[in-house]
């Protein structure tokens, strides 16, 4: 067993003999971490973290971090442990890892804040260290999404502009410490449209990945009034594009119409492909190169694009063989084969929610969990409203219910991003 | 007692580097791409490198900016007792792949230099670090390699703090270890540091090309 919380030397031998073949990452821990990120969980996680958006009139009202117990064999399992509260609401989304797992930065996409949480000396009880208030003023950008860690720094993907709360954005590059490093633009010339979202790196192919959503002006407006209007609907990203990891410079844009979202490298030693999922036109792209050059290939459909099921995040396993994707509108969690990445097959579907964004797994996939909020006013209204982390069993077949914690009824608020952590073994 | 363990874990630890040397498992991280030339990016700064005191292989005191300063220096963290051979050696084996690509230029190879400073002052004293360093051949060959200790825990502990750096003692099965993520730290001659690599990105040609980058800036930045 790794120590979660203390540092190894470096990795194992296991994993440095992994990147030898053309592994990108751990062997253990979630499967969407960053391949920086170091003191994996190997074995069962003790707690999920979950990023809270907080709603007006339930409990104190504010942006949360929830721990959750999440350990079969504590007295605890299944029950909140704390709950840290930021002091105000802004649109609580993402989070990430520093790569020394010391750390949890955590975003917010309308008050363009960025939290940092002390999770390393007690995970069960994380605390506010900082608050960084200077991205826009920085950077420009606004709604810090994405934070995936790198040697000593933090890559803050981000989905607006100060300027006009658009979609053109970019990379903010932040030191470990909380000081502002650098930012890259999102290409607008060569096909590019300059929308950002996810961001995802291939170490052994200095290959970084990033995807593109929508500005402010969208993300903050109410669904239902969103959709319906036509200029607005043609503001959303249909890019991804390949950079230069080491030069941090564009190498080559490439068309995923729909607003391609969570990008995921196969972690299989010896794959380098990654998939997405695009929200607004159901489609899974597969992203690799082909002679030489990187290519995004349409490879399946999720549901009915017709009925827009909207996909809205998406868990692989740590063998590369198998995508888990939620999509929101019909609450469903689908499981899609991946041995053949260029035809994934979906083989399972369950509905596990009147509404369902985030899903996470163990690294040996038998643990799933699932939240319930996209965005504050793109969530359902009514009884549709459920807000909650859900976890599940997987053997391979079947879904099975193994907690469910209401966090309307906890008056914590939206359930959005998940983490994992362990206490020290 | 302690001297005669310390000396006895530094030559223990030779034969496992040279093991570590031969053994494929121990190379850099897979590298399947042609890294992009030297001087065609920038590396902005990401931070300064922190302040103190450090003891070198006699036993002098200096102030850490004398090695971190004037030339473009590639800094790490190490244990002499570390045995995992995916450790300390890795970052040991790095630095010295970087000084052999290095010594074909002898103009990037007189404008740079290696540091390892101990993680563990309390067993790598200057003698411990000395009897270390001539594992390495370091006399004489350019660029030049310290291996640097602290006198106390007090004096190391900004040193870490101002990195970024973590490291923790651990007990792994009776025997003392100290945990940490492997960082290596590249500087410039400001003294900021300018890239940090980790494991996973170890990768000797592309260091090589970072610091010919961080020399092709002259003394304008």
């Amino acid at each position: 067993m790794i120590n979660p919380n203390n540092r190894l030397c470096i990795l194992s031998a296991a994993v440095v003999a992994a990147m030898s073949l053309g592994g990108n990452a751990a062997l253990a821990d979630e499967t969407c971490n960053s391949p920086y990120t170091t003191a994996l969980i190997k074995g069962q996680e003790d707690y999920v973290h979950v990023w809270t958006l907080g709603v007006k009139d339930l409990g104190d009202g504010q942006d949360k971090l929830v721990t959750l117990s999440v350990n079969p064999k504590a007295k605890d399992y299944g029950k909140v442990v704390s709950s840290v509260s930021v002091g105000g609401r802004g649109e609580a989304h993402h989070m990430g890892f520093t790569d020394d797992r010391r750390y949890l930065w955590a975003g917010g996409l309308s008050d363009n804040k960025i939290y940092v949480f002390d999770v390393g000396k007690d995970p069960a009880k994380p605390k506010l260290t900082k608050t960084i208030t200077n991205l826009g003023e920085k950077s420009g950008y606004l709604g810090p999404h994405t934070f995936y860690a790198v040697p000593g720094r933090m890559l803050v993907g981000t989905l607006s502009n100060v300027k006009d709360k658009g979609g053109v954005t970019g990379i903010a590059v932040y030191n470990n410490k909380g000081d502002f490093v650098a930012k890259y633009d999102v290409p607008t010339a060569s096909g590019g449209d300059g929308y950002g979202y996810d961001v995802a790196i291939n170490p052994a192919k200095n290959a970084m990945l990033t995807s593109s959503f929508t500005g402010y002006n969208n993300y903050m407006r109410p669904l239902g009034e969103l959709i319906k209007d036509g200029e607005a609907m043609k503001k959303f990203g249909n890019t991804m594009v390949v950079w230069d990891h080491k030069a941090m410079k564009p190498v080559k844009v490439l068309a995923v119409p729909g607003g391609p979202l969570e990008i995921r490298w196969s972690l299989k030693p010896g794959d380098n492909w990654a998939i997405t999922a695009a929200a607004l036109t159901s489609k899974l792209w597969l992203v690799k190169q082909d002679k030489g050059e990187w290519v995004a290939k349409e490879v399946a459909t999720i549901g009915d694009p017709a009925k827009i099921p909207l996909p809205v995040d998406i868990s692989i396993t740590a063998n590369g063989k198998g995508l888990w994707v939620n999509t929101f509108m019909d609450g469903k969690t689908r499981y899609f084969d991946l041995s053949n990445p260029e035809a994934p097959k979906q083989t399972y579907e369950k509905v596990t929610g009147k509404q369902v964004n985030m899903i996470s797994q163990s690294w040996d996939g038998k643990s799933v969990y699932i939240s319930s909020s996209l965005l504050e006013n793109w969530d359902k209204g009514g009884a549709d409203n459920e807000q909650f982390v859900r976890a599940f069993n997987w053997d391979g077949k079947e879904l099975t219910a193994a907690f469910d914690v209401d966090f309307t009824k906890e008056k914590l608020g939206r359930a959005h991003h998940m983490k994992f952590s362990a206490k020290p073994r | 007692m302690r001297g005669r363990f310390l000396l006895l874990a530094a030559v223990l630890f030779v034969p496992t580097l040279q093991a570590a040397q031969g053994d494929e498992r121990v190379a850099a991280p897979l590298q399947l791409f042609t890294p992009p030339p030297a001087g065609s990016y920038s590396l902005p700064p990401i931070q300064m490198a922190p302040r103190g005191r450090v003891l070198d292989e006699a036993g002098r005191t200096h102030a850490l900016s004398e090695f971190v300063t004037g030339r473009i220096t590639l800094l790490s963290f190490i244990y002499t007792h570390c045995t995992d051979p995916t450790g300390c050696p890795l970052a040991i084996y790095t630095l010295a792949q970087v000084r052999d690509r290095l010594a074909a230029s002898p103009v990037a190879a007189e404008g740079a230099r290696m540091v390892s400073l101990s993680f563990d002052p309390e067993y790598d004293t200057p003698d411990v670090m000395r009897l270390f360093a001539k594992t390495f051949d370091t006399a004489g060959r350019k660029p030049a390699w310290h291996f640097l200790t602290t006198s106390s825990l007090a004096h190391l502990g900004p040193l870490l703090e101002g990195f970024g750096q973590d490291a923790a003692v651990a007990d792994a099965n009776g025997a003392r270890r100290l945990d940490h993520t492997l960082r290596v730290f590249l500087i410039d001659r400001r003294g900021r540091v300018r890239e940090i690599y980790s494991s996973a990105y170890l990768m000797p040609e592309v260091i090589v090309n970072d610091i010919l980058t961080l020399a092709g800036e002259g003394s304008a930045r």
